[in-house]
């Protein structure tokens, strides 16, 4: 009886929900969606449809989310958009939304993706649904809610959704980059979304802040702070505001986090520079490195394993990498004569760093943990520092001088498809991208 | 006539000579002139502290270097109530943690240096601002060589 009521009861709804809802998509055909695309086969050609919208707030939200959702897609570079053929949607019977997929295909689409916008009380409602259009198979429907305050990260859930769809890999959505700006006549530190929105300040010291990092799940930002008279490493908590002060009596050098508990940093106080290990309330953990050289910028294989720093204990730095358990440490770079600022892949065994050239240029390479597949990113653009991994590891964001005044660029794990992340006054430098998204 | 030319010869030298130990003698017998100023009240003054200059991504000492550093340990052992800090500096070239590194590399060596002249290390504290602050802006080895140093700076 239960059951059976139960059962009448969602009967009910669904014939509400197809009478109420204003328009719904409703797929013409239906195929096998094949969805296997092969590494480095170029763009997704995706049509991303004006999203459909009743009421004049309902018109607004949905502009809003057109342009945070095209936007954001076009920040990946995974798609090419292709804008909407005219006859995409036929509506003539007034109730469904019958999408015209040979008109799709004819553009050269792979990938449909439409949807509506409604309103309940004030919650902002999204139905995304994606198609493949040669199929015309239905491959996601998903709604979206929240408040106007919402709209960004509403339009990002689906960029999310639809990445992972049609690549496996979740995307940068969510994720944060702290960097160091000037442009109050001191260094203080910044954060902004992954796309350069809403810049905020973290730091007002008034003195010189340097290499911000935020810790894998975004609890603690470590950083360099010449507040005290010296550079000391701070371990600041972001829940909890509690700050807490590392090496104070000597000097501290490029903070890298291990895990949400540890990060590594270098210190002197018993004289000589070497990197260790130090707990997010600030007291020690370990030491890593013992050499009388100048060993600086720890940054750690995905797993914790393994570390690569700079290190001058063969004459000018060159990159090295020890094993956290054994002690054993390997050289890594042989070419290049100065070689700094490693950052090691989230999602796999390649190490970003930088070579400061004889003409002058400093220039960012990428080589595998093994020493080998050296390749050269940037080339013939000045000054090109501080590179630092997009969370899905398919970006690298850092600092060039290619114009002038050091600015943040973020560019393709590859090299190329480089553009401006930001335009504030003053210059940026350090940028380091979250892991948490 | 060219038998007038030894003779003329023979009697103009003697002749200049002559007037000019005159003209000595005259600046010796001239009078005094006017009564000096009175002199400043006697000062010593010690040479002071001076900044040392390191080769590039060098932290080892110089020549002229341990001659400053003399320079300032003496300063040091006559201005025994005063403390110095020493900063480490770099030119603006190569990459800011490692210039961070290697100015407190610079500033460690001038400190080690003076301590062994003498002077007591609980006197002197170091810091590197590594390229944070240089002295000399531009982008020349001449305003690059000003910018590696090591900065006395008393307390």
């Amino acid at each position: 009886m239960i059951q059976f009521f139960r059962g009448a009861v969602s009967c009910v709804f669904l014939l509400l929900f197809c009478f109420v809802s204003p328009l719904h998509l409703v797929a013409a055909e239906g195929q096998e969606y094949i969805a296997i695309r092969k590494e480095g086969s170029g763009n997704i050609a995706l049509v991303l449809d004006k999203l459909d919208a009743k009421g004049r707030k309902e018109t607004n939200f949905a502009q809003s989310l057109d342009v945070t959702m095209r936007d954001g897609l076009d920040f990946t570079r995974l798609f090419s958009l292709i804008s909407p053929p005219l006859n995409v949607k036929d509506n003539s019977d007034r109730k469904n939304i019958v999408i015209n997929f040979p008109a799709l295909t004819s553009v050269g689409a792979e990938v449909y993706a439409g949807g509506v916008v409604t309103m309940k009380s004030d919650m902002i409602i999204l139905d995304m649904k994606v198609y493949e259009a040669a199929g015309s198979k239905l491959l996601m429907n998903k709604t979206y809610s929240g408040t106007e305050a919402d709209l960004r990260s509403i339009g990002h859930a689906f960029c999310a959704d639809i990445v992972q769809l049609l690549t496996g890999k979740r995307s940068v959505f969510g994720s944060r980059i702290v960097f160091v700006s000037n442009k109050t006549g001191f260094k203080e530190i910044y954060e902004c979304e992954f796309d350069g929105y809403g810049v905020k300040p973290l730091t007002n010291s008034r003195s010189i802040c340097m290499n911000p990092a935020l810790s894998p799940d975004g609890k603690h930002l470590a950083y360099i702070d010449f507040i005290s008279g010296r550079p000391t490493l701070y371990i600041r908590s972001l829940t909890g505001g509690r700050i807490a002060a590392v090496g104070k009596s000597a000097v501290s050098i490029d903070p890298g986090w291990r895990n949400n508990n540890e990060v590594a940093a270098t210190l002197s106080f018993d004289g000589n520079q070497e990197i260790y290990l130090v707990n997010t309330d600030g007291t020690l953990s370990r030491r890593v490195t013992n050499s009388k050289s100048i060993d600086i910028s720890p940054t750690f294989s995905p797993d914790g394993s393994k570390m690569a720093f700079v290190s001058s204990r063969n004459g000018l730095p060159q990159l090295f990498i020890q094993d956290l358990a054994s002690g054993q440490v390997k050289r890594l770079t042989f070419s290049g004569r100065y070689n700094t600022q490693p950052s090691w892949s989230p999602v796999g065994d390649k190490i970003v760093y930088t070579t400061w050239e004889k003409g002058g240029e400093i220039n960012i390479f990428t080589i595998n943990a093994d020493g080998s597949g050296l390749m050269q990113l940037t080339q013939k653009s000045g000054e090109n520092k501080s590179p630092s991994w997009s969370p899905d590891g398919e970006m690298i964001v850092f600092t060039s001088n290619c114009q002038g005044k050091e600015k943040l660029y973020v560019m393709s794990s590859k090299g190329g498809n480089e553009r401006l992340l930001l335009q504030v006054d003053g210059e940026q430098t350090q940028p380091s991208w979250s892991l948490f998204r | 006539m060219n038998a007038m030319k030894p003779l003329l010869r023979s009697l103009f030298i003697p002749t200049m000579l002559f007037l000019g130990a005159c003209g000595c003698c005259e600046k010796v017998v001239a009078p005094p002139p006017a009564a000096p100023p009175p002199p400043p009240a006697p000062v010593i003054v010690l040479p002071g502290l001076g900044d040392v200059f390191y080769d590039f991504d060098r932290s080892e000492l110089r020549e002229e270097a341990v001659v400053q550093l003399k320079t300032n340990a003496n300063w040091m052992a006559a201005n025994a109530a005063r403390n110095v800090i020493i900063e480490g500096h770099c030119d603006e070239r190569g990459t800011s943690e490692y210039n961070l590194a290697l100015g407190q590399r610079r500033a460690n060596s001038a400190r080690d240096y003076v301590i062994n002249l003498g002077v007591d290390a609980a006197r002197l504290k170091t810091v590197s601002y590594g390229e944070e602050k240089p002295f000399v802006l531009g982008h020349t080895e001449e305003a690059w060589a000003q910018n590696r140093r090591a900065h006395f700076v008393a307390e």
